[in-house]
């Protein structure tokens, strides 16, 4: 198998520019990096460094300008919008800083949401919601809408909602920018948890130090461009 | 699977804003409501001015000489043949379930005189029992009889014209016409009944004799100037005409009758009824224009609050096509519920009037005219299924038009975009 195949995301020369009326920004400069199944990484770097455009092409939630991306062994680069669509909702987990939970669902039927798309049958939805659920400490809230849940509680469901499809990758986009200390020391050891336990693929695009010691993997980015990127025990 | 995921979201969404999901339902049952109260309304009022019309006139369907009704001149007149061709036709079997009342007349124009003076009328010859079921004129009487099947001289005559020749009840008079001879006729009659119509032109003008008195003193026999026919509802006009046209063809290709529909006999109630229609048409369209912006406000302002929902959606999955499905289907929920209720509302308002009517005598003078045809102060509504059906579809199709927009635009966010979109 080469790489490709092997690993969970990989860029190669990625450029992403944006036309802001007669001017253009580089976001994203010439990027290639490949993250493996089973990493727990952390994209870092100050307001305007491009971990975040670079997080949504690898989710292809924006294309590229140049370069390619290939997720879980496809290229996303020049995918119709259906084909990005299904490997989004197979593929790929999303958490939100704004946890971003649909507002007219309960929490459970919010974690069920990726898996009802995929035509997951009742019982297993149910099931490995639930299992999760307890996991993570959420047992008894599963009939509350958002607006009832914490801050907290709710990153907790977006992190469920992320896993339960179970996706070769977990994209989280400052996850944990608008939680107290104790509530993202909490999340982080829930997410490092499931990475263990079930093998799931983290990155995260952040710049909460207490991410970037948690994580496995630091890459820091300046200026749209890779500045370091090491591994850390 | 996905479609039952978008139906549920866009229910769940209508009842998330339900204070305006409210008020624009209502906006939609109002206007719905009102719609198919106004279009029974105006349907009705049609079909009386049409009843009128035609029982005064010549009937839904007449057949009469081709040129009679250019020149009103007895030599166009119908033969007793095809008089006979016609009145055995209608009382076939396949068309007497359609027929209500059948009346062969011989109308005329002539010159009535009395010692007060002489005054220019329309005599018209009729069978009593037919015209009574033909025409409303023996319901018209305000003075002596309707006429009889054994009368002989007997004359049933308009107010205005007993004024103008200062007839009183049992007066003689004495009416002159052209007969079949093209000799100037005259014929000597008693007045044994006076009628009021409420049209000007009829009361001054028209006499009403036995048919037989008209055919004796013309010199017709059996032949008519034209035989009427009622139907018994009013949108099988066309298929009796075409019905009759197509038995008589070979009377019509000869030249010896000729088969019109009320549209063609009437052409200035028709262009009345089409004249009312087109007002009532553009009132509807504005009302529904002003209401379809109602909608597209609604779905608009949900769909631009929702920008980041749309982009999460899609992220988790979503085609950018299901994601305007959602839009879609909330306008089309919305509406189809309101139509649904605004049909019921409009139903239920309507049928509140269908036994007395709904009289607008209050506003109208008692003796309104148009086009020839005395206006009914009450108006009866007139249900009809194609116009519930029409009302419906219609509601529909507009929410549906006003969905799209706000549809377009929740399928072409940009995801990157709509993550940055603070509500």
């Amino acid at each position: 198998m080469n790489q490709v195949e092997t690993a969970a995301v990989r860029t190669e020369g990625v450029w992403k520019i944006f036309q802001q009326e007669a001017e253009e920004v580089t976001a994203v400069r010439d990027v290639s990096l490949t993250i493996d199944r089973g990493e727990f990484t952390a994209l870092a770097g100050p307001s305007g460094s491009g971990k975040t455009t670079l997080l949504n092409t690898i989710g292809g939630l924006t294309r590229v300008t140049r370069g390619n991306v290939w997720v879980a062994g496809q290229n996303v680069t020049d995918m119709s919008n259906q084909a990005l669509a299904q490997l989004r909702l197979n593929e790929i987990g999303f958490i939100f800083q704004a946890y971003n939970l649909l507002p007219v669902l309960s929490a459970m039927e919010n974690a069920e949401f990726p898996m009802l798309l995929q035509g997951v049958d009742a019982a297993d939805r149910r099931a490995r919601v639930r299992e999760l659920f307890e996991r993570t400490g959420m047992s008894g809230l599963e009939d509350r809408r958002p607006g009832k849940l914490s801050g907290g509680q709710q990153q907790r469901v977006a992190v469920v909602r992320a896993v339960a499809s179970r996706p070769a990758l977990v994209l989280a986009d400052e996850p944990t920018a608008n939680l107290d200390s104790a509530s993202s020391e909490a999340l982080l050891g829930m997410m490092a948890e499931l990475n263990r336990d079930l093998g799931v693929t983290f990155v995260f695009a952040t710049h909460d130090e207490h991410v970037m010691e948690r994580s496995k993997r630091l890459v820091r980015m300046v200026d749209g461009r890779i500045d370091s990127d090491e591994l850390r025990t | 699977m996905h479609i039952r995921v978008i139906i549920r979201l866009a229910l769940r969404n209508l009842r998330r804003q339900l204070r305006r999901t409210v008020l624009t339902a209502s906006s939609m049952i109002v206007g719905g409501g009102l719609l198919i109260f106004t279009y029974a309304l105006g349907d009705g009022s049609h079909e009386n001015w049409i009843d009128a019309g035609v029982r005064t006139g010549s009937g839904h369907v007449t057949v009469e000489g081709p040129e009679f009704r250019f020149t009103k001149r007895i030599e166009d007149r119908l033969s007793t043949n095809v008089r006979g061709e016609v009145e055995q036709l209608l009382a076939s079997p396949e068309m007497a379930s359609q027929v209500l009342a059948v009346s062969a007349r011989l109308t005329i124009s002539g010159l009535a005189s009395s010692p007060a003076g002489a005054r220019p009328v329309q005599i018209m010859g009729v069978q009593p029992i037919d015209e009574a079921s033909f025409s409303s004129f023996d319901e018209q009487l305000v003075e002596g009889r309707y006429l009889e099947d054994g009368d002989d001289l007997a004359a049933y005559v308009g107010v205005g014209l007993m004024d103008s020749l200062d007839l009183r009840l049992g007066s003689r008079l004495v009416v002159q016409a052209q007969d079949a001879e093209q000799e100037i006729a005259a014929q000597l009659l008693r007045v044994v009944g006076v009628f009021r119509s409420g049209i000007p032109q009829v009361d001054q003008s028209v006499i009403q004799i036995p048919l037989h008195l008209g055919s004796e003193w013309l010199g017709v026999g059996g032949d008519v100037t034209n035989v009427g026919v009622v139907v018994t509802d009013s949108d099988t006009v066309a298929g009796v005409a075409a019905r009759l046209d197509s038995e008589l063809a070979d009377f019509v290709s000869r030249g010896d009758a000729y088969v019109m529909d009320w549209r063609e006999s009437t052409p200035a109630l028709a262009s009345a009824v089409a004249l009312d229609e087109f007002g009532n048409h553009l009132v509807w369209g504005v009302l529904f224009i002003i209401i379809a912006f109602g909608i597209m406000n609604t779905v608009l302002m949900s769909t631009l609050h929702r920008y980041r929902e749309f982009g999460v959606l899609q992220a988790l999955g979503l085609t950018p096509g299901q994601t305007g499905a959602i839009v879609l289907a909330e306008g089309l929920t919305l509406t189809a519920v309101s139509g649904f209720l605004g049909v019921g509302l409009g139903l239920w308002s309507t049928w509140y009037f269908v036994g007395d009517g709904l009289d607008v005598s209050g506003m109208i003078s008692e003796d309104m005219t148009f086009s020839g045809v005395l206006i009914d102060p009450v108006i009866v509504p007139l249900f009809r299924l194609a116009r519930l059906a029409q009302v419906f579809v219609f509601i529909l199709a507009i929410g549906a038009l006003a969905s799209v927009y706000p549809a377009v635009r929740a399928a072409r966010i940009d995801m990157a975009e709509a993550m940055k979109f603070e509500r």
